[in-house]
């Protein structure tokens, strides 16, 4: 494949002792991409959805945001990018070109784009599932082409039922990714997240219209800078062995482990979508059948796999130790790691529980959030947790908020996946 | 067939067999073989011994994981020379190693200089097996390389130990740990008068034994560099518990940790021998349970060096086999 694909680093953190009789095997998986976007041009193709519903106009304020955002996200196309504008209501139509096909990204066609856009006004209900499977029909099918979309709504999916949503979601993996957006706070954050997430995308609010510009066209800069289409991450494990879970824990919390994929010989394979210069973290839990004291085992084989080219690897493995001063080490990554997928749990957990009254419960998990966050030095998750909930400083009790902005809820929802991260112990 | 003429290999000039040095281009006329063991990557020859499964990748298994036993023995014969290095059977490795190396020249019965050396990896350090490797090795080929210059035995050995040194304290991979290893070497060159000039050095307690044919009595050629020894040299008696205790005491031995010329001018001594007998050189995985050269011998004589090895080996290990045995025999003056 191309040179782009070069510099792909894998980094094995764990502790490989295990006491006598037991398994489990954790690690943290770190994969750095060190490629530069502009040496290889892959084919790009970009789709905005913009949500033309009845509601998008109260006020008419929000319309025109959005209008603008849809501009500013056109503006930082690189020229060549094949692309489309689609407006989506109860049904999805193409804005621009309006042949249900792609146009190619040029000082003409972006003004062509702009001025089609610029004269959209919104009438209809909300079917975002439609949406994804217009997008598809257009975009769909592209091998090894960086295939993105930016969906942007503000409200909920009413015109359509979740299974319908859920069907075209699962239809659309892998066809391409998806960045979700919500304006103002009518929308579920939910419904995005289950988008978002299936797509490997990220989900957001952007409470004030007024900033749905500067969000998009960041939006769209961050896929311009992307070069790898497809990476994938191949796990090999011995017989008799399970793999526990496959999550992404930095820059957010996704777990991975239903995404598997099996690949024969022992290996099952999970999707880690497009990929600029960056570097993410995955743990992964494996239990392994035990071995003797003192014998090896390979407890997994972590390979980095674009088409099917290997580009990286790292070995995962086990030694058996009847010293438990060895054994009963945890990783320090490993720990940090597990505090932040707990600490996303508890603040999903707690916001429900809040929803549904349950006062108890919710003051329990978003105490426990609390004080994850804080200690693991996750300054952007306590901040949001302090707009739900009050903090006595003596006490470090914590106690629900009477009124909360609807904004600031739905924020600290939306990005509780969002980790802090460890430096990598040397 | 005359007899009389041959070629140099590196330019076919046409040189005489008591030649060391082709006179056109200068080569060494010496073919020069070597061998240390035990020989990496053994291991993954073979199906796997958990599963039966033939792959691997690396050294671990491709279905079950195991990472692939080292075998417990790895054995050689160099013209006649035999190595033999065995894991025992209380320590979870073999950290020993042995190398040897031969000059062929005129006569291919009769090699022109021959290059011993056994090490004995230092369990309490890391990585001891790669020190051990690494200064048998090193010290073979440095003793190979001044026999070629000049058959001069004491000077190879010298330039044997310097080498072994340099190798074991290279052998560091991370800072925080120094591997150490024993080092006990031999370089055997024939002297013009038909006899067979023997010269050891060491640092640590492997040690060398000539074992002549009856009558001539069999003696151990190198003195321990361990704490038992001092007591002994100092005028303790050899089954005093303190004697014992110090046992396997070292006192020097090779590494990062350790002076850069552990050893004294003194340890390294040569001896003249008449007639055929055995040179044995051996790691204390062996000598723990034959510690008197008569003890050896009586396993040497009558015997071919393969026998000889091999059965003082299995006597180690019949004993109870608590250290890594290491053993090589070196026929002296027959035809092997």
């Amino acid at each position: 494949m191309s040179s782009a694909e070069q510099g792909i680093s894998v980094d094995i953190d764990h502790n490989p002792y295990l006491a006598e009789g037991s398994g489990t095997v954790d690690a943290i998986v770190s994969i750095a991409a060190d490629v530069a976007a502009k040496t290889s041009a892959p084919e790009r193709v970009e789709a905005i959805i913009i949500d033309c519903s009845t509601s998008m106009q109260a006020p008419i304020e929000k319309f025109d945001a959005a209008k603008r955002a849809t501009a500013a996200a056109i503006m930082e196309l690189v020229d060549g990018t094949h692309f489309t504008v689609v407006c989506g209501t109860e049904k999805a139509v193409s804005v621009y070109p309006v042949d249900d096909g792609l146009a190619r990204a040029s000082t003409e066609t972006k003004a062509a784009a702009m001025r089609a856009v610029d004269g959209l006004r919104p009438h209809g209900g909300t079917a975002m599932g439609t949406w994804l499977a217009h997008v598809r029909g257009i975009v769909g099918h592209r091998k090894g082409a960086l295939t993105h979309a930016i969906l942007l709504t503000d409200g909920k999916d009413e015109h359509e039922t979740p299974e319908e949503l859920g069907e075209e979601i699962g239809l659309s993996e892998g066809e391409f990714t998806c960045d979700c957006r919500g304006v103002g706070t009518d929308w579920e954050v939910d419904e995005l997240r289950a988008i978002s997430t299936a797509l490997l995308g990220t989900v957001d609010i952007v409470a004030d219209p007024e900033e749905l510009a500067e969000d998009f066209a960041s939006m769209m800069r961050v896929s311009m800078s992307k070069s790898i289409p497809d990476l994938t991450l191949r796990l090999w494990t011995p017989v008799g062995a399970h793999v526990e879970f496959v999550k992404q824990v930095a820059p957010t919390v996704e777990d991975l482990t239903h995404r598997r994929l099996d690949a024969g010989n022992q290996c099952g394979e999970y999707p880690l979508g497009s990929w600029g210069a960056e570097d993410r973290d995955y743990h992964i839990q494996v239990d392994v059948e035990p071995a003797a004291v003192g014998r090896e085992k390979l407890a997994a084989r972590v390979s980095v796999v674009a088409g099917d080219q290997v580009l990286g690897e790292g070995l995962v493995k086990a030694v058996w130790t009847a010293d438990t001063a060895l054994s009963a080490q945890i990783s320090r990554r490993v720990a940090h790691y597990t505090g932040q997928a707990e600490l996303a749990q508890a603040v999903q957990e707690g916001l429900s529980a809040r929803k549904a009254g349950d006062t108890t419960t919710a003051t329990a998990k978003l105490q426990r959030a609390m004080e994850l966050a804080v200690e693991s030095g996750n300054d952007g998750t306590a901040k949001l947790l302090r707009g739900v909930v009050e903090v006595d400083e003596r006490t470090g009790t914590v106690r629900l908020r009477r009124d909360v902005a609807a904004a600031d809820e739905m924020a600290l929802d939306a990005r509780s996946t969002r980790t802090a991260r460890v430096r990598k112990e040397t | 067939m005359t007899g009389q003429e041959a070629t140099c290999s590196q330019c076919d000039a046409a040189v005489r067999r008591t030649d060391r040095f082709c006179e056109s281009c200068g080569a060494s006329l010496s073919e020069v073989r070597r061998i240390t063991i035990p020989r990496p990557g053994q291991s993954a020859a073979g199906p796997c011994a958990d599963c039966g499964n033939d792959a691997d990748f690396d050294e671990y298994c491709t279905v079950c994981g195991h990472r692939r036993v080292e075998p417990d023995r790895d054995k050689a014969d160099l013209g006649g020379i035999v190595l033999i290095t065995d894991r025992g059977i209380e320590h979870a490795r073999n950290e020993d190693a042995a190398a040897a190396g031969i000059l062929v020249g005129s006569n291919s019965q009769r090699p022109d200089g021959i290059a011993v050396a056994v090490c004995d990896g230092v369990s309490s350090s890391d990585g001891a097996h790669m020190a051990a490797v690494a200064a048998s090795t090193a010290g073979v080929d440095a003793m190979l390389a001044a026999l070629v210059a000049s058959r001069k035995a004491h000077a190879a050995v010298l330039a044997g130990l310097r080498a072994a040194a340099n190798a074991a304290a290279a052998a560091a991979t991370d800072p925080a740990s120094a591997p150490s290893c024993t080092y006990t070497a031999a370089a055997v060159v024939p002297t013009p008068a038909g006899k067979t000039q023997i010269t050891v050095g060491n640092v640590g307690d492997s040690r060398a034994y000539w074992l002549p044919e009856a009558p001539a009595a069999p003696q151990q050629l190198t003195v321990d560099d361990s704490l038992a020894q001092e007591l002994i040299t100092a005028g303790a008696a050899a089954d005093s518990e303190a004697v014992q205790r110090g046992a396997h005491t070292l006192t020097r031995w090779l590494g990062a940790d350790t002076e850069t010329e552990p050893w004294s001018e003194s340890s390294v001594q040569t001896i003249t021998v008449v007639g055929l007998g055995s040179l044995v050189l051996c790691s204390d995985g062996l000598w723990n349970y034959l510690p008197d050269a008569a003890d050896i011998a009586r396993f040497c004589r009558g015997t071919d060096a393969s026998a000889a090895a091999r059965a003082l080996t299995e006597y180690a290990l019949d004993a109870g086999g608590q250290d890594n045995i290491t053993v090589v025999v070196i026929p002296i003056g027959g035809t092997s």
